[in-house]
């Protein structure tokens, strides 16, 4: 748009003030944001990357990247690293997959649609504390779980002591989580064209095509967002293990959140900060991936 | 002119950056005297009357009045006692009465009337006697009277024994006056006992609890702090009017023990903790605090009273009753402007608590040096852990403390992060040579062959059995304890041992037998470790503190009923005893270790190091300097043995001496006679000590010798790891050797962790 109009130099000149002006005052709205973001985010983030190549907090001499090289051939990094991987990679498909089921099996007509709801959300309003207790009680070596299997005549677990410990974290993870998912497919549910499904139910489409085809790609983003959020959540099971064991787990629960807390206990900075930083570098990729294929599932549905 | 704007966008970005960061490593003023306006300035002036004990202690005012009492050795012994006056703004003493001349009679307590004159109740003790004039008992009666501050004269004399209950042993612990010349007597049991201007009892008023203290406030009325039932500290009006306490006043002791109160000049009430002088207004419930006691180079834990001046200035009398030679001292603090008093190097001493003796010494040295001040931060206001946590983010962020109290932390942890500073090299800059100090017990604070650490004096933990049943020896392995104490069988192996406490014992001491540091592998699934749970396990969960105990400790000991005993050595008096208590020759054989070093040493006054980011190096060392002087190190060095030993040589030697010097007397043949030096008692066990023997300096000299670790230096989280996980085992609810599984399980992340 021009306003200029038979060169008056002085209109010109009022109406670049005015951008001027305008300019201005979108980065006076804009800096409480802008120094939000640097202030709690970059900021904090470019602390950590400084203390990733220094020797520790007090000392403080660069010491390049040898912080990364001692933290990638740390034995419990590397078992940290393990666990976490493992856990993730078992605990997300599982909390994406069956909380789909669950809002494809909810949004089906059987009765006491809105019983099940809640009773997959209940999991949600219960305070950590309380969930840790009861699961300490579950679980514990005398506790109901081993109850049941002696009551059948099998040997007790030691299930928060044993390899069968990140089972029980895997189940924690899916009972705490699944509801919140569950809310969100079957919002995603609701929300896709009803005439493109009568169309295909018209061309005599099967169930499975009609999910395959059409819902699952309508699903594309909700299901990206979800992976997202359940991959952030898998990282924040520490919150759990740490109330139920300490700093120091049994190893098959011991995750990257121990090493890095412990290590910032012990004012290993340094190692906390190398350790964060690989963890993001992994993270960044793992999402970047998630995006490649969001987008190429559900680029025909955007077309 | 875009590239030029992102160009000083980018720098401004990155000067906020710089300018955090860099702030992390700006020193911060703190606690202390920095960044305060006024500072309050000692004087300290000699006592114009010299007296061994200042009793019944009042102040008005510019006066105080005491009874003193001295020693008088030409005397035959005997005390003598006089009640004077004391002018503290002219720094003189007058006589008002002589109190020794009724051997039955004593003054208990006093106060100051409106009219300036005392108020004071005399305990007469009397004996009973039979027809035959045979003393059959004595009793005990209190007058109230009162005492002409112009002519020290008696008047208005009443006995009051009656009136303050039926004990025939009441006492009066507090003695108060308030603006209408009433008279308060406290009794010792919680009862205010209220007497009119002409001394009629007026009434009796009961507190719930033990009365801690009574004063009366510059308004005049009278107060008592005591313990309330279940509800701690309770500040309350005695209300004579309606005959009860009046509400709990709120802000001046708060559920805990405040401190101690005197009548304010400015404010109601002035209060003294063993931390700071504070005035409290009653009509305003406000606390405004004057200044920290440290701050101002009083020891707070060693004031009598104190009060204001009409001068303003702030006076106290002190009294070190740690002292060999304990004397009363008058400090008269004055308020100035910070800017006014001469600067000196601020020195930053950070401590997680502040034992008693570092208080001391950072006292003298703040009252020695003209050219370092000390400041103390502590940091455990809370709790253990929050305490760490801001003494940690403190380093991180720069605000390094000059000295560092290692009293409760693990100094291993800090050294190897490069917080504290190698001691080698001031000593050598300083002329002091290590071959001069106890260099086993300096190794305790060595790591890597650098000194991080001093501690002026220390103790030695260790165990001692009969040395005609383990042997001559100075230490021992796991295994060799276990088979010594399976092979005698006993009813326990010390006195109250139970089965956590043995465990503990076996373990915690000795925690590198089973970690390997060098390879990172652990051995808590050895057979040795299995060995000492099911060992453990033999023995009582709980000790039964409530079984009537038939036989003590030392009869136990002797007759192989017990076997160790888990004890501390600071002295050559006390190995002398631990001797006598076994009745035979004992070995010091320690707490069970791979290397066999299991005599601990223990600081017995704290420890210290330098901070190695601090500014004031040569300050912090002049501190730690003065530790382990000549002066200090002689100054430790006590008659009868001190609770812990020097840790320089000469002074230790010193020591030697005075413990093998024999005291006499002279009998009534007129010869010497050799005579005990003290007596010392444990349990059921008591001796008179003598002077030691050459065999037995000998001995601690070898005990001392046979240590180089320090005691207690084990991280709490594998303390926790195994207590934790142990208690399966001890329930039955698992085997030992699924027990020893999950340990090596756990403290194998530790230690993977952790190298």
């Amino acid at each position: 748009m021009h306003f200029f109009t038979g060169g008056k130099k002085v209109k010109k000149s009022g109406s670049n003030q005015r951008t001027r002006r305008g300019k201005w005052i979108a980065r006076g709205y804009l800096f409480p944001s802008a120094a939000g973001v640097l202030l709690f985010f970059v900021l904090p983030f470019l602390i950590v990357f400084f203390y990733s190549v220094v020797d520790n907090p007090i000392n403080r001499q660069f010491v390049f990247f040898d912080n990364f090289v001692m933290v990638f051939q740390n034995a419990a990094f590397q078992q940290a690293a393990k666990n976490t991987l493992t856990f993730s990679l078992t605990a997300v498909p599982l909390a994406v997959v069956l909380s789909l089921l669950l809002a494809m099996t909810l949004e089906s007509k059987i009765p006491f649609k809105s019983q099940f709801r809640t009773f997959f959300l209940s999991p949600m309003m219960v305070p950590i504390a309380s969930v840790v207790l009861i699961w300490q009680v579950l679980f514990h070596y005398n506790g109901m779980i081993n109850e049941i299997l002696t009551f059948f005549g099998r040997d007790k677990i030691d299930w928060l002591n044993s390899s069968y410990a990140q089972v029980v974290i895997v189940v924690l993870f899916l009972w705490k989580n699944l509801g919140y998912n569950m809310i969100l497919f079957m919002s995603a549910l609701s929300s896709i064209p009803r005439d493109i499904i009568e169309v295909a139910v018209l061309e005599s489409a099967t169930p499975f095509q009609i999910f395959w085809h059409i819902k699952l790609r309508y699903m594309s983003s909700t299901i990206l967002f979800v992976t997202i959020m359940s991959l952030i959540n898998s990282f924040k099971v520490f919150r759990e293990i740490y109330l139920l064991k300490g700093d120091y787990p049994y190893d098959t629960m011991y995750m990257l959140q121990h090493f890095m807390n412990n290590t910032f206990n012990r004012l290993d900075y340094q190692k906390m900060s190398a350790a964060a930083i690989m963890m993001a570098i992994v993270m960044v990729i793992i999402i970047g991936i998630l995006f490649l294929t969001e987008n190429y599932f559900g680029k025909d549905v955007e077309e | 002119m875009e590239k030029l704007k992102k160009g000083l966008g980018a720098a401004a970005g990155l000067m906020l950056l710089i300018a955090v960061l860099s702030g992390c490593g700006k020193e911060e003023k703190q606690g202390g005297q920095s960044g305060k306006e006024f500072v309050y300035v000692p004087e300290y002036a000699n006592l114009a009357v010299s007296c061994d004990y200042m009793n019944s202690i009042t102040a008005a005012g510019d006066y105080i009045y005491f009874t003193g009492d001295t020693y008088a050795e030409e005397e035959g012994g005997e005390y003598r006692s006089s009640l004077y006056q004391y002018n503290l703004l002219e720094n003189q003493v007058k006589e008002l009465m002589k109190l020794d001349e009724e051997s039955n009679k004593s003054l208990s307590s006093m106060a100051v009337a409106q009219d300036g004159n005392l108020v004071a109740v005399f305990n007469n003790y009397e004996d009973v006697t039979d027809e035959n004039g045979e003393v059959i008992d004595s009793k005990s009666t209190l007058e109230l009277c009162r005492i002409s501050t112009t002519d020290g004269s008696v008047s208005d004399t009443q006995d009051i024994t009656g009136a303050l209950g039926e004990s025939e042993w009441a006492y009066v612990q507090y003695l108060c006056v308030d603006n209408q010349d009433n008279i308060y007597a406290c009794d010792g049991d919680g009862g205010i006992h209220v007497f009119s201007k002409d001394m009629q009892k007026l009434c009796d008023i009961k507190a719930d609890g033990w009365i801690n203290s009574m004063v009366t406030s510059r308004e005049g009325d009278v107060y008592v702090q005591y313990y309330g039932n279940g509800s701690g500290t309770e500040f309350r009006k005695v209300d004579v009017a309606a005959k009860k306490l009046g509400d709990n006043v709120a802000g001046i002791s708060d559920g805990s023990f405040g401190g101690i109160y005197f009548t304010g000049a400015t404010k109601s009430i002035l209060v003294s903790s063993n931390d700071q002088v504070s005035l409290f207004d009653i009509s305003s419930g406000t606390m405004e605090d004057l200044f920290k006691w440290l701050d101002a180079d009083v020891n707070g834990d060693n004031v009598n009273i104190a009060g204001e001046l009409s001068d303003g200035r702030i006076w106290a009398i002190t009294r070190d009753y740690g002292a060999e030679e304990a004397k009363y001292e008058l400090i008269y603090l004055t308020r100035k402007k910070a800017s006014e008093v001469k600067e000196k190097e601020e020195i930053l001493y950070g401590a997680l608590w502040l034992g008693s003796d570092l208080r001391k010494k950072i006292i003298d040295f703040n009252k020695t040096s003209d050219q370092y001040r000390i400041t103390v931060k502590t940091y455990m206001t809370d709790d253990y852990e929050t305490g760490l946590a801001q003494f940690n983010a403190d380093l991180t962020t720069g605000s390094c403390p000059d000295i560092i109290d290692l009293s409760s932390i693990d100094f291993h942890q800090y050294a190897s992060k490069g917080v504290l500073e190698d001691l080698y090299p001031y000593m050598e800059k300083s002329g002091i040579r290590k071959e001069e100090y106890l260099e086993n017990v300096l190794k305790a604070f060595e790591q890597d062959g650098k000194l991080y650490g001093i501690m002026p004096q220390f103790y030695i933990t260790t165990t001692l059995a009969k040395a005609s049943l383990i042997g001559e020896r100075n230490g021992w392995t796991l295994s060799e304890m276990l088979d010594f104490v399976e092979e005698n069988d006993p009813e326990n192996v010390f006195d109250y041992a139970s089965r956590a406490s043995i465990f503990y014992y076996c373990i915690y001491n000795n925690i590198d037998e089973f970690i390997d540091w060098e390879t990172g592998e652990c051995s808590f699934e050895g057979e040795e470790f299995i060995r000492t749970l099911e060992f453990a396990a033999k023995f009582p969960e709980e000790y039964d503190y409530n079984q009537e105990r038939e036989e003590g400790l030392s009869s136990k000991l002797r007759n192989n009923k017990l076997l160790l005993m888990q004890t501390s050595i600071s002295s050559v008096q006390e190995y002398q005893m631990m001797n006598g208590m076994f009745g035979e020759p004992v070995s010091f054989v320690g707490y069970p270790n791979g290397e066999k070093k299991g005599n601990l040493i223990q600081p017995a006054s704290g420890s210290v190091g330098i901070g190695a980011k601090s500014k004031h190096k040569d300050g912090a060392w002049k501190f730690v300097e003065s530790l382990i002087s000549e002066e200090f190190q002689d100054s430790l060095v006590s008659e009868h043995g001190n609770y812990g030993f020097p840790i320089k040589k000469s002074a230790l030697e010193k020591q030697f001496e005075l413990d093998m010097k024999p005291e006499y007397y002279e009998d009534e043949n007129g010869e010497q006679v050799e005579q005990m030096k003290t007596s010392w008692g444990y349990d059921d066990f008591s001796m008179d000590i003598y002077a030691a023997t050459q065999e037995e300096v000998d001995g601690v000299k070898a005990l001392i010798e046979s240590c180089e670790k320090l005691s207690g230096n084990v991280d709490n989280q594998l303390i926790n790891i195994i207590t934790e996980e142990s208690e399966a085992f001890f329930k039955g609810q698992k085997s030992a050797a699924d027990t020893a599984g999950v340990i090596q399980n756990r403290i194998q992340i530790y230690v993977n962790e952790n190298r």
